[in-house]
């Protein structure tokens, strides 16, 4: 184990030499153009990111090498997700990819599952989309009415999936069928791996508060899969799904990325506190700088405490599962979190900027490109997303403090 | 920043729980509130046996050397267990004054006599506006010879009735800057002209009081650093104050939280246990979910300032911002769900309540500390 603080050190100037000379051009700067959010431009630039952190061993960590994993020291590790958040790098192509699919095949999958797809997940070459959400099954997620019928050495899926967030550049989906009609919740589910071009297989978009299109809907018109792309047993599906949405809600969850996702989530939204700071001080409400209003900077400030709150807290998982501890339901805990406050840091800013607050993304006037207003109307999906915030506190108030059903 | 507790940290942990289950007993407390002096000698004694009155003392001075770190772990302890002493007092509010301004002379007698257990403290600062900030400090000390003559009254002042001396803050000069001309005494309680008059505060546990300080000569050789700058050591103390008062309010919250759920399980009404309701569950998620952050943010504070970090001072608003709002608010909660036994002076809850309402008024508030937060954003 490397321990040595000038080995470290060096280590760290390392990374930052080979971000320097390999983010994309004018990264950082105002003449960098970013490709719009969800255009095809933006996963390839995702894709190519990951390529490129994969080569150079800055990604894939908590994999066993035979799945394509990078080893490395913790002290490295921590090194690297610290400078890729300090950097703010380009936005992972397929983050359901390393964020459901990967810890559910790794935790639950047949072994040719795992050599053949885990690798492609970490290097960024494959896609991945999460077949969960139903119309009548959100948080509610048991409830799935999608079926699937075996015939044969295949499986025969029908029904309709929505909210799915890569739906359109997705490879493979990770998907849940009820498998069983007269089995009882939670033991009638199967999950499959199902190629996102398979025929039968129709992919809408579907369009958000927002205005963008960032989820879609699919429906599954006898959708064959091979039995071989099971994961996990018959009618134990409901195992892969608590995985995949622990790892989902925890921001990488049980492998090293719970604690790293939130230390690198609250870089970012420090730099972002310290834009707000730049704004209230430019910004004059009723001729009055913003800056200077005691409630203003009461505001601002609780902003940059809670992402320090987020960091540190970051700082303790990652800690205390060097030691070997690992997180389970506190994944609720850091969601719920993270959610409600880009509700609350949203419509702080709102405020700030006033009249500006009504303007979208396109409008000549708006504001920072509109992505601020385009944040606060976003939020709103994030108290919903991977499980209502009302959902998370269940989770937490009964498997964390044991409070009765 | 080595954010998980060391092996000898949990070991420090564990023993500072079993001490304060066996030696804080509920009887105890409800004992010591009713007290005037208000902490039991014989337990002060063990815990400098313990090597906690000294633990972060240099070992010369009969210390264990250990980090603040270490020390805020018995903080979350003693808040937990509510354990009634004069422990915060004497060894960071005075302690730590004196270990950064006092002379060799004086660290050796006080700091050692702190540490083995033969001299409680109490720090008299605040006066009539109750804010710890130089402009509060009016009382003057007029020098005469050798000696300075304090004339005065200080308020607020914890623990005075179970001080032997009293750390105190007075004017010898006056100054445009109100950090300027502030001057640290060691006062004996004994001295005559002393008058301890117990304020009747909200918190039995942690009593204050008004000395009355009445012609009362001081020698020159018990100013504590240099005459006229005396705030400085105040002020970096305070840091650490604010801080162990943050490890203090996290302890309470957790015991509060854990009492909650407990009660939540077995209190029944309308036939099923309270804790069957989502208005009472989404409560205790918040509880618990509030003091994970609150927690993060009271240890990177703590571990700021046993690594003489930077970003301390920062750390340290943040702490008392965020630990003080959800911590209030655990009791909040605490108190609604235990419903009337909740608000009943025999049921402990009020306990936590008000100690946590003492240390959120410390040293500053939520709301000053924000603004303090604003402006070491600019």
């Amino acid at each position: 184990m490397v321990t040595d603080t000038a080995k470290l050190e060096a280590f760290r100037k390392e990374v930052r030499a080979w971000l320097r000379a390999n983010l994309p051009k004018g990264w950082g700067t105002p003449e960098y153009k970013a490709p719009d959010p969800f255009s095809k431009e933006a996963h390839e630039l995702g894709k190519w990111w990951q390529k490129k952190l994969y080569e150079a061993g800055y990604t894939g960590f908590g994999y066993p090498p035979e799945y394509g994993g990078i080893v490395r020291p913790p002290e490295e590790i921590a090194i690297i997700r610290e400078e890729l958040a300090r950097h703010g790098t380009p936005p992972g192509p397929q983050s359901l990819g390393l964020l459901v699919a990967a810890p559910a095949l790794l935790a639950h999958g047949q072994e040719w599952q795992k050599k053949r797809f885990i690798p492609k997940i970490l290097s960024g070459e494959e896609s991945w989309a999460e077949y969960f959400s139903e119309p009548n099954a959100g948080s509610d997620i048991a409830n799935i009415q999608t079926t699937a019928v075996k015939d044969g050495d295949e499986w025969v899926i029908n029904g309709q999936k929505i909210w799915t967030s890569m739906w359109e550049f997705a490879d493979f989906g990770l998907i849940a069928c009820k498998s069983d009609p007269n089995a009882p919740r939670h033991r009638n589910l199967t999950c499959f791996i199902v190629d996102c071009h398979s025929p039968g297989l129709t992919k809408l978009p579907l369009r958000q508060m927002t205005g963008n299109a960032e989820f879609g809907e699919e429906y599954f018109d006898n959708v064959r899969v091979p039995d071989k792309n099971r994961v996990g047993e018959v009618n134990q599906g409901w195992a892969v799904v608590l995985t995949a949405l622990m790892s989902e809600r925890s921001g990488g969850g049980a492998f090293w990325g719970g604690g790293a996702a939130a230390i690198a989530g609250a870089f970012t939204r420090l730099a972002a506190v310290r834009a707000v700071v730049d704004l209230a001080k430019e910004t004059r409400r009723f001729g009055k700088v913003v800056w200077d209003d005691p409630v203003f900077r009461q505001k601002i400030a609780q902003m940059a405490i809670e992402a320090e709150a987020m960091r540190c807290s970051g700082q303790r998982m990652v800690a205390r599962m060097r030691k070997g501890w690992r997180p389970t339901n506190e994944a609720s805990i850091v969601k719920n979190f993270q959610a409600e406050m880009r509700v609350r840091n949203g419509d702080i800013i709102m405020e700030i900027i006033g009249a500006y607050s009504q303007l979208n993304r396109d409008s000549k006037r708006a504001l920072n490109n509109g992505d601020w207003v385009y944040q606060m109307l976003r939020a709103r999906g994030a108290t919903i997303e991977m499980g209502t915030s009302e959902v998370n506190r269940n989770i937490i108030a009964e498997r964390i403090l044991g409070l009765p059903r | 920043m080595e954010w998980a507790l060391t092996e000898e940290q949990e070991m420090l942990k564990t023993m500072a729980r079993d001490f304060m289950e066996k030696e804080c007993t509920r009887s105890h407390v409800r004992a010591m509130m009713e007290d005037e002096v208000g902490y039991s000698p014989e337990l002060w004694k063990k815990m400098a046996e313990l090597g906690w009155l000294g633990l972060i003392f240099p070992e010369q001075f009969g210390g264990q050397a250990m980090t603040f770190r270490d020390l805020t772990i018995l903080c979350e302890e003693m808040g937990r267990s509510l354990l009634p002493s004069p422990f915060i007092s004497t060894v960071i509010l005075c302690g730590l004054p004196i270990l950064f301004a006092g002379s060799e002379q004086q660290k050796k007698e006080y700091l050692s006599k702190i540490a083995e257990g033969k001299a409680t403290f109490a720090l008299a600062v605040l006066e009539e506006d109750g804010d710890f900030w130089p402009g509060g400090i009016k009382m003057r000390a007029e020098q005469r010879g050798n000696e300075y003559i304090l004339n005065g009254t200080k308020m607020f002042v914890w623990d005075a009735k179970a001080a032997d001396y009293f750390l105190l803050a007075a004017r010898t000069r006056s100054s445009r800057d109100p950090e300027d001309g502030i001057t640290l005494f060691i006062v004996d309680a004994k001295e005559w002209g002393v008058y301890v008059s117990p304020l009747n505060n909200i918190d039995m546990l942690r009593k204050q009081s008004d000395v009355v300080f009445t012609n009362v000569p001081v020698p020159a050789e018990n100013i504590v650093g240099e005459v006229h700058k005396g705030w400085e050591p105040l002020k970096r103390m305070s840091l650490y104050a604010t801080a162990a008062l943050c490890a203090e309010m996290v302890g309470c919250g957790e015991k509060v939280l854990d009492m909650t759920v407990t009660y939540a399980k077995e209190r029944v009404a309308y036939g099923v246990v309270i804790g069957s309701f989502q208005a009472i569950k989404h409560k205790c998620a918040d509880m618990l979910s509030g003091l994970e952050y609150a927690r993060s943010l009271m240890e990177w504070a703590c571990l700021a300032l046993s690594e003489d970090s930077p970003e301390a001072p920062l750390a340290v608003s943040m702490a008392k911002a965020y630990c003080g709002d959800v911590c209030k608010k655990v009791c909040d909660e605490g108190v609604q769900i235990h419903g009337g036994i909740g608000f009943s002076w025999e049921h402990d809850m009020h306990l936590y309540f008000k100690r946590v309402r003492t240390n959120d008024t410390a040293f500053g508030s939520s709301t000053f500390h924000r603004e303090l937060v604003a402006q070491m954003l600019e």
